[in-house]
């Protein structure tokens, strides 16, 4: 692409912009967990750890928090394993309608999210699992399933699809050939895939309100709790949020790097 | 070891016939080399043979039994890529121990096997490395050891030496050629290189738009090629007139240069000399300008003709061989 200095120098200065808009509320989110005062207010009087202690003595935030790692960790394995697969055949296969395919298990991450939301609500209540642990494991894994496809995909098209055919040749099953010469060679992206939709689960606040019932995971209680009134437990929340995400970035950053893969994922 | 047999083997794509009724004998213990530019269905040819790929029509037997329906996995196949396809994640050693575990053969037995058929293509001391750390001929040669270890019926050999330089190539298409004896198999090798066919091969089938066009001892396709298309793909031809307008080849090496007026022949002048070691090869523009420019291959034995210098060209009827 070319441009000239003044074109680029613009876009500079709004990515910058972008950027401190998205971080700075981020940031003073952080402080004010750690706040001694009773309600919101910046910059903090003093240092406690009070919301903290608030938030690990609530049952019902600490029950929200089993639901949303249960179904975390459930939906993202499945979309693992789904994904994984799915990425494998389009990857791999050539049969009619293979982009159709393609385009229908990316659908969830382009279609807007409350469209998904509506057609969830309609399709789980449809079948009778509006409202349940199930059905709330069935919404993140379908909506995971592109993040993992994403990553796979990439992992699959550059791995040599002779170094399989060569393992058939010698006698390996299809089975064979996956566990024992493509996954360890794909390991570090299927931990990073792993990552991308159990972050995708424990996040996501859109669907899981209009499906998950009498069910409440962290990020639909914090978003609840917002409604209500503003307490200043969500700051802890939050920070233990951004806590967990960033920690996650950085493992996915660190395998991939490790492995040589990490421009080849993100680009 | 078996026989392959190919009965009018064909491979369609959309329109496109990448194999078209291929008929092919590759008899016990033989070498076969499948000889064609790019594009003309080597790949195509290969990948059916292996079970990699499903004929459009045709049947396909490997010692005697119909295979056409069988997986890659019951067809006993050595194959070999020019990419080499070794598993990265795996030492030397486990790379071809691979086969072996398939086949349920393991601990001290199998570890002996291993090691014989990395002795045999010459990488003794090498079993802990991993891929990353070979150069390319030897991981071609890991990549020949994990084909061979498991004693399969054929060995397949897909362009092996296509990406090693020009002497690294040479030096291991004789030791190719000398494990093939070595171990008796029945082996088909495709290549693009004319020159690796006609050193290494038993006879050549060689190939254009997935058709054949002619199955042949290397002497024979070369000095009698079936048609123009193998004349010019089988080094350099000359083609010359013939009675009846048919057209006739003479190769190179065939055509005698002499000076103007002792013995006959038609007078020409030297366009290019190229010395190439052993041999001149002289570029010729005949008396009167009419047809291709003659290419003469002559020995070096101290003195060359030079470019501008005119010459007496002939050649004997008895080498001219009729294409067309
Ligand atoms: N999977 C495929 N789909 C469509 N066309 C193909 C496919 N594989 C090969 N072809 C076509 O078949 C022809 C022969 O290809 P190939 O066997 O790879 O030739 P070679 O190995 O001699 O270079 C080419 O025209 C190629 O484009
Ligand atoms: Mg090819």
């Amino acid at each position: 692409m070319t441009s000239s200095p003044w074109t680029r120098r613009l876009l500079a200065v709004i990515g910058i912009f972008g950027l401190v808009f998205l971080t700075v509320p981020i940031l003073i989110v952080i402080p004010m967990s750690f706040s001694s005062a009773k309600a919101l207010t910046f910059p903090p009087p003093g240092f406690s750890l009070r919301w903290y202690e608030a938030f690990f003595g609530d049952p019902r935030w600490m029950e929200a928090m089993a639901t949303s790692a249960g179904v975390a960790v459930v939906s993202s394995l499945l979309a693992l394993v789904l994904g994984g697969l799915a990425a494998y055949g389009l990857r791999r296969g050539s049969f009619a309608g293979r982009d159709w395919a393609e385009g229908n298990f990316m659908a969830p991450l382009i279609v807007p999210t409350i469209i998904v939301a509506i057609a969830l609500y309609l399709g789980l209540a449809k079948i009778g699992l509006l409202g349940s642990l199930l059905g709330l494991v069935v919404a993140h894994t379908i909506l995971n399933v592109p993040l993992v496809m994403m990553v796979m995909g990439v992992a699959i098209r550059e791995f040599d699809p002779r170094i399989e055919q060569v393992a058939w040749s010698l006698g390996a099953s299809w089975r064979t050939t996956v566990w024992k010469v493509m996954l360890p060679n794909l390991a570090p992206s299927v931990f990073a895939a792993w990552i991308f939709a159990f972050i995708g689960s424990f996040d996501e606040v859109i669907v899981t309100s209009f499906i998950a019932g009498k069910y409440e995971t962290v990020p639909k209680k914090m978003f609840n709790e917002l409604v209500l009134e503003v307490n200043p437990i969500i700051t802890a929340v939050a920070t233990l949020l951004i806590g967990l995400t960033v920690l996650a970035l950085a493992a996915i950053t660190i395998v991939l790097a490790r492995a040589g893969k990490l421009k080849q994922t993100l680009a | 070891m078996s026989d392959i047999r190919l009965e009018g083997v064909t491979r369609r794509y959309g329109t496109v016939a990448a194999a078209d009724n291929v008929d092919l004998a590759v008899a016990q213990g033989e070498f076969v080399t499948i000889l064609g530019p790019s594009g003309s269905g080597k790949t195509t040819l290969l990948s059916l043979i292996a079970g990699l790929n499903r004929p459009t029509a045709g049947r396909i037997f490997i010692g005697g039994r119909d295979v056409t329906e069988a997986t890659a996995q019951e067809r006993n196949i050595g194959l070999v890529f020019q990419s080499y396809a070794l598993f990265p994640h795996m030492t030397v050693l486990e790379n071809v121990l691979f086969p072996l575990g398939v086949r349920k053969i393991t601990g001290a037995p199998a570890r002996a096997r291993a090691l014989e058929a990395l002795k045999l293509v010459r990488l003794e001391g090498l079993q802990d490395r991993r891929p990353s750390q070979l150069s390319g001929g030897q991981q071609q040669r890991v990549a020949l050891a994990r084909a061979i270890v498991f004693k399969p019926d054929i060995l397949l050999l897909d362009e092996p030496l296509g990406a090693l330089d020009r002497k690294l190539r040479e030096d291991l298409q004789v030791e190719l050629k000398q494990l093939q004896r070595t171990l008796g198999v029945t082996t088909l090798l495709v290549t693009h290189d004319q020159e690796e066919a006609l050193s290494l091969s038993d006879r050549i089938m060689v190939l254009n738009h997935g058709k054949t066009q002619q199955v042949a001892a290397p002497t024979e396709a070369y000095l009698r090629p079936a048609n123009r298309f193998v004349a010019e793909f089988l080094g350099i031809a000359n083609f010359v007139g013939l009675d009846g307008g048919r057209t006739g080849v003479v190769r190179p090496e065939r055509v005698r240069l002499g000076p103007v007026g002792v013995d006959g022949g038609r007078s020409a002048r030297v366009v290019e000399a190229v010395y190439l070691g052993q041999m001149v090869r002289y570029h010729l523009a005949l008396e009167g300008g009419e047809g291709a420019p003659i290419v003469a291959a002559a020995p070096f034995v101290g003195k060359a003709w030079q470019a501008g210098e005119p010459v007496a060209v002939s050649w004997d009827a008895a080498d001219i061989w009729p294409v067309a």
